[in-house]
């Protein structure tokens, strides 16, 4: 079973919209949704999480449609993390589990108290004045604390320092474990993604660009090294990205279509998403 | 729901300790304006409240969360109903109590506390759907102008009906014992499900 799936699902705002967007998510694995500011990476998490209806297309989430009365229940199973914790800033983490056990049903306050502690969260001071770290923290705890199958976290890592960002990342590796467990997390960290996924989506411009195994997409690629005539004998459908200057060019290119005697190192994920963005303005 | 209401608790017990003590001590003061005054304030909890949901974005994440807009809406017309609640027993109490001490200045018959409760209560029915269609900071705007649309036009609809012998006609006391709560309940049956609709119209 997919944890997530998206069918043809178009938005638009007038400015900005979301197209044609194909997505599936498996059961157990971790995705990573990349994009710069404005790309369309919230609006795909709001749309899934049914805060946001698509004018098409059809979206499920642990299998049920996002539509459908039962997804009421199913958001008992999803744990959301925002790039803040979008609580009253007033609240304190104690309060916060108080409030958190009326929501969900399943809600563990053993868990969560575990996990303060484990954070070496203050439980009576209002997070107005906590760091930002302290404060992704506290939204995580929410999140793993009604025992959720899939994990939704947007740019839940972002504006951290690197510790704490890579805590929080084995967090999210411990949780994976279980193998009915996912994530689809989206950030323009993307070394973060690189650590953790293992399928990546690329959102540009409101449009799926790929979704692919982090894996596949780095054989996919290659990056050569070479002159400029060098570069003007490949053939122009393998190159998908190119970078010039006064002493020769990188170039991404499809491994497939190129002579397997060039020279290709082999792209790490930020390489393969920056060529691809040169790519489209060049064209 | 009852998350939704215990989060706005915490929320306003910690933010508005000084309005919610002037609600204690309008609530206690002699005269039928005073407890109006209490009641209406006790009213505008719930835009209060809902001002803080759209200040730290609560509001988003409440979406995502296994709240139906039903519980969302329904969280911030209790919250006012219990506010109004609150303040009516506090000032029958305190008239009913402090008028034995002070008969001369507590003297509000208990019929005169009902009809601020229904205004109240009509109040909320009226501005609650505006602030679920247009946010707190348009719907405020709006709300200020009902209030004294309602307070020049009532005000000015009483005073040529009493006249100037200053006798309250029948027609007025039954609107103010019968009209006025039917006007509430009405109002309010109405105002639910529009606010729902509203909300949702929103989140789309």
């Amino acid at each position: 079973m997919n944890a997530i799936e998206m069918k043809n699902v178009s938005k638009s705002f007038g400015d900005f919209a979301i197209q044609n967007l194909n997505f599936e998510l498996p059961q157990g694995a971790i995705c990573g949704l990349v994009g710069e500011n404005g790309a369309g990476k919230s609006t795909t998490i709001r749309l899934l999480m049914d805060a946001l209806r698509p004018d098409s297309g059809e979206i499920s989430v642990l299998g049920v449609d996002t539509r459908s009365p039962e997804f009421q229940q199913v958001k008992e199973d999803v744990g959301v993390v925002m790039d803040e914790a979008y609580f009253p800033e007033t609240l304190n983490a104690r309060q916060v589990g108080s409030i958190m056990a009326d929501t969900y049903a399943r809600w563990d306050a053993e868990t969560y108290d575990g996990f303060i502690r484990r954070f070496d969260l203050p439980p009576s001071k209002a997070f107005k004045n906590y760091s930002r770290g302290m404060t992704m923290k506290l939204a995580i705890a929410v999140a793993l604390s009604h025992s959720p199958r899939l994990l939704v976290l947007d740019e839940a890592t972002s504006g951290l320092d690197p510790i704490v960002r890579d805590e929080i990342l084995e967090l999210f590796s411990e949780f994976t474990r279980d193998e009915e467990h996912s994530i689809l997390i989206s950030s323009h960290i993307v070394s973060d993604l690189e650590k953790l996924c293992d399928y990546i989506a690329f959102l540009h411009k409101g449009r799926l660009r790929f979704c692919m195994e982090k894996d596949a997409l780095r054989d996919e690629y290659g990056i050569v090294s070479c002159t400029k005539t060098q570069l003007a004998n490949l053939p122009r459908e393998a190159v998908c990205g190119v970078e010039k200057s006064p002493y020769g060019a990188r170039a991404l290119v499809k491994r497939k279509l190129v002579s397997s005697a060039l020279q290709l190192d082999r792209p790490n994920i930020e390489d393969v998403i920056l060529f691809l963005v040169k790519g489209e303005k060049q064209a | 729901m009852k998350a939704l209401l215990k989060k706005d608790i915490f929320v306003l017990i910690r933010q508005m300790r000084l309005f919610l003590v002037m609600i204690i001590i309008f609530s206690v003061l002699p005269g039928v304006n005073m407890t109006t005054f209490a009641i209406v304030y006790c009213g505008m909890l719930p835009y209060v409240a809902m001002a803080y949901d759209e200040r730290s974005k609560w509001t988003e994440l409440a979406a995502m969360m296994p709240y139906t807009p039903g519980d969302i809406v329904l969280s911030k017309y209790t919250l006012g109903w219990m506010a109004i609640g609150f303040a009516t027993v506090l000032s029958t109490a305190a008239h009913l109590i402090l008028g034995r001490i002070f008969p001369s200045a507590y003297s509000l018959a208990l019929s005169e506390v009902f009809p601020s409760l229904c205004i109240g209560f009509i109040m909320m029915a009226v501005t609650l759907p505006l602030m679920f269609r247009f946010g707190v900071e348009k719907g405020r705007l709006l709300f200020i102008l009902l209030i004294v649309v309602l307070a020049c036009g009532g005000g000015a609809l009483v005073q040529g009906m009493v006249g100037f012998d200053g006798e309250i006609p029948v027609a007025l006391n039954t609107f103010f014992s019968l009209g006025i709560p039917a006007l509430a309940v009405v109002l309010t049956a109405i105002s639910v499900p529009l606010s729902i609709v509203m909300y949702n119209r929103c989140s789309v």
